[in-house]
């Protein structure tokens, strides 16, 4: 598991941790990103926002609130709609 | 004939202004909505001999209640004055792009899914059964390309269809989902709301809004249920911390299961990234690229508006002809010169900046079309973001280095209200392509050699305006929540389309002069007035009476009555100011100096080296450099931020700044000199 914004261009895979308010999360939820979401990371380079691929769109998210994502390296993971959400039926991470 | 309303609603990127474009043709009406500074278009067309009204629903990303523009987006639909709301998802995007689907579903505003660029789907070897997609939704589903305005019967069919019998959308799949992944507080959530939800809103729609903390859902429910009931709830849903991502989740688990079985993906090995975008994205290349296309853009829109603004700037030749045969025919001289100095040259004063609108919207339309601009977003985020801004606000600025209007015009692009305003405030300070030709002329005339040093300090202080009219406007303009970095998607590039981008030139430049016009006739009649002599004398006219008058006041900015009605002008255009100092030190008639009918300039130059002290000149060049650009860069500034309000906020804060810096210089001026 690592900072999506310390992932390296060409790594795949999953995101596992989103934190941030309200409007953050809304917000990066209704681009497409969620917990479980399948990313390519397509460019990482210093002082510039992060490119990733998610559900065939191209993505640019700004590093700092790249550093509020976990993503976990599933390298060869074909990307697929229907992997999108993986909590647990029924599992709840709150209350 | 009856009337049917419908609503388009979409996310950014979703071909939603394509659509609007395509169904209305020109017949639009652009406004504000009511009390809001979110501009509403609305558009009408007629088919089977009925008449359709469209309301273009701003673009959003969701229908959370982040933003004005999602708030006035939710309240309309669930106002109940559209009859159907069209929901737009891009087939090639498809599953992201259903999201605005997912999380309107609970709303029972009856509703149609167009999916858009069917034909783009189609090359990438995507087959989608809309069939099937309607039957679970339980609402048409029509596939269409919203470029190819010929083909909108199955459009249009839907519509009549709806007509007869609305469809709304299935909820319990959603539902159920949602009991399933968050399980006892969505529950619990549910039980305490009325069953049957509270107007529009689904009471399962509103659970789902609650658990995402949406503030303005919150009220809603506040209004119809008694505040025991209510504190309940804010218990309830304050102990889930990361609602939206569960019903985030919840609403692509939903997508999928819409998707599966009727959508076919053929894997193409394409390339994430082509050639163009690895060079427009690169760390070495991507801004000197952006920044040159834009110079070249701003090249291309003058060359582009050039034609138009030189024939309308011999409009005003036509004033002494037209006054004298209107003499001739014995209308007293007062109405004569009202009209034709005055109004004629507010016409050309509109004409040409419509020209320039003219130029600038097609060219940087363009970028945008294409896709460009969300690169160039990219490029500059950090760069623009330690000013709060977005990247795009890197071109409007650019743009003022030719032409505020123009700059002014360009922050059309970014989509924050208050960022784009902030932008417009700031792009006040670059100086344009006229105020260095009236720099450099008074520079050079009383510091020779020198000059370069007075332009640098300019430059600096300019820098400085900037920063410190960054942290002033965007205070009060941007919210903090709205200076959460950039989160947005970069649109694949796709082939222009000529007929969009025309149409939207041409009912923008309408819009424009409407508006241009009055503002532009207003304020040239009132300096006419001022300046108006029956005999010829400057003594006669008001203006030289109250330039008397105030001199004590002006000499404080180091500003002779002269120098300061000069500045004073300048806020009319920039140029303006070099006729007027013509007039007064020359005795020439004032208007003839504003309308720009030729300036004796080396008469000029003699009369001002015998006058003006050199602090006086360097106060005067501070308060012209950094007074506000021009009459049309504030006319278009109300136009695109849709506030009279903050337009003449930003004009009174220039017009201030701008006399206090000129007082500085002077003082600065008299212990040099």
């Amino acid at each position: 598991m690592q900072k999506l914004s310390a992932a390296k261009k060409g790594e795949t895979g999953r995101i596992v941790f989103i934190d941030g308010d309200t409007r953050f999360l809304s917000r990066i939820a209704s681009i497409g990103l969620i917990i479980g979401s399948v990313v390519e990371v397509i460019q990482n380079q210093k002082g510039r926002p992060l490119l990733v691929y998610c559900r065939d769109t191209m993505i640019a998210i700004n590093r700092s609130e790249c550093e509020k994502i976990m993503m976990e390296v599933t390298v060869n993971e074909q990307y697929d709609y229907r992997a999108a959400g993986s909590a647990q039926l029924g599992k709840v991470d709150a209350v | 004939m009856s009337n049917t309303t419908i609503a388009l609603l979409g996310q950014p990127n979703s071909g939603k202004s394509t659509l609007f474009n395509g169904l209305t043709g020109s017949r639009q009406h652009v406004g504000n909505w009511p009390g809001k500074t979110v501009e509403q278009k609305e558009g009408y067309f007629t088919y089977g001999g009925k008449k359709y009204t469209v309301i273009d629903l701003p673009g959003t990303y969701s229908l959370s209640a982040n933003s004005e523009e999602e708030i006035i987006t939710r309240e309309y639909i669930a106002s109940g004055k559209a009859d159907q709301v069209c929901i737009l998802a891009d087939a090639s995007q498809l599953e992201r792009t259903l999201f605005m689907l997912a999380d309107y579903v609970g709303i029972r505003t009856p509703a149609i899914l167009l999916l858009n660029m069917m034909d783009v789907a189609e090359e990438q070897g995507k087959t989608i059964d809309s069939r099937a997609i309607a039957k679970k939704l339980g609402i048409p589903v029509v596939p269409f390309t919203a470029v190819d305005t010929k083909n909108y019967a199955g459009l249009f069919k839907a519509l009549e269809d709806g007509r007869a019998a609305p469809g709304i959308l299935d909820e319990t799949g959603i539902s159920e989902l949602y009991e399933a992944v968050i399980g006892e507080p969505y529950r619990q959530t549910l039980a305490l709301l009325p069953g049957e939800g509270i107007g529009a809103y689904s009471s399962a729609w509103l659970a789902a809004k609650l658990l995402e903390h949406d503030a303005a859902a919150m009220v809603i429910v506040k209004s119809a249920m008694d505040a025991e009931t209510v504190s309940r709830l804010a218990d309830m849903t304050k102990g889930v911390r990361n609602g939206s991502l569960l019903t985030g989740d919840c609403k692509f688990r939903w997508i999928g299961r819409l998707l599966e079985g009727s959508v076919s993906e053929a894997r193409t090995g394409e390339r994430r990234m082509g050639r163009f975008d690895n060079v427009a994205t690169s760390r070495a290349w991507g801004k000197p690229m952006a920044i040159l296309l834009i110079l070249v853009g701003l090249a291309l829109s003058m060359l582009i508006a050039m034609p138009f603004m030189m024939a309308s700037s011999y409009l005003p030749m036509l004033s002494a002809p037209i006054s004298e045969a209107l003499i001739g025919i014995g209308i007293s001289a007062i109405l004569v010169s009202l009209l034709c100095d005055a109004v004629l040259t507010a016409v050309s004063f509109a004409l040409m900046m419509v020209s320039f609108v003219f130029g600038i919207s097609l060219v940087f339309g363009f970028m945008e079309e294409i896709g460009y601009m969300a690169r160039i977003s990219y490029v500059f985020d950090n760069t623009m973001s330690k000013l709060g801004l977005q990247g795009k606000a890197i071109m409007p600025f650019l743009v003022s280095l030719g032409c505020n209007i123009g700059g002014v015009t360009g922050t059309r692009v970014i989509e924050s209200w208050g960022q784009r305003v902030t932008t417009m405030a700031l792009s006040w300070v670059v100086p344009c392509a006229s105020t260095w030709a009236v720099v450099g002329l008074i520079g050079s005339l009383f510091f020779g050699d020198k000059a370069l040093i007075v332009v640098l300090s300019m430059f600096l202080v300019a820098f400085l305006h900037i920063y410190i009219t960054s942290k002033i406007f965007g205070r009060s303009l941007i919210q903090p929540s709205e200076r959460t970095g950039l989160i947005m998607e970069l649109p694949p590039y796709h082939k222009p389309r000529y007929r969009n981008l025309f149409k939207f030139v041409f009912n923008r430049m309408g819009d424009v002069l409407k508006r241009a016009l009055t503002i532009i006739i207003c304020v040239s009649i009132l300096f006419w007035a001022l300046s108006y002599t029956p005999d010829g004398h400057i003594e006669n006219s008001l203006i030289y009476k109250i330039g008397i008058a105030i001199e004590p006041v002006t000499m404080v900015f180091g500003l002779r009555w002269q120098m300061f009605m000069a500045w004073l002008s300048s806020a009319m255009g920039k140029e303006a100011s070099l006729g007027v100092l013509a007039a007064l030190f020359n005795a020439q008639g004032i208007w003839t100096g504003i309308s720009g009918q030729g300036v004796a300039t080396a008469a000029l130059s003699g009369s001002l080296l015998s006058t003006i002290s050199k602090p006086e000149a360097l106060a005067f060049l501070y308060a012209f450099f950094f007074n506000m650009p021009c009459l049309m860069a504030l006319s278009s500034t109300v136009q695109e931020s849709h506030s009279l309000k903050w337009s003449l906020r930003i004009a009174a804060y220039y017009l201030i700044a701008a006399l206090l810096l000129a007082m500085v210089a002077y003082r600065v001026g008299l212990l040099i000199f």
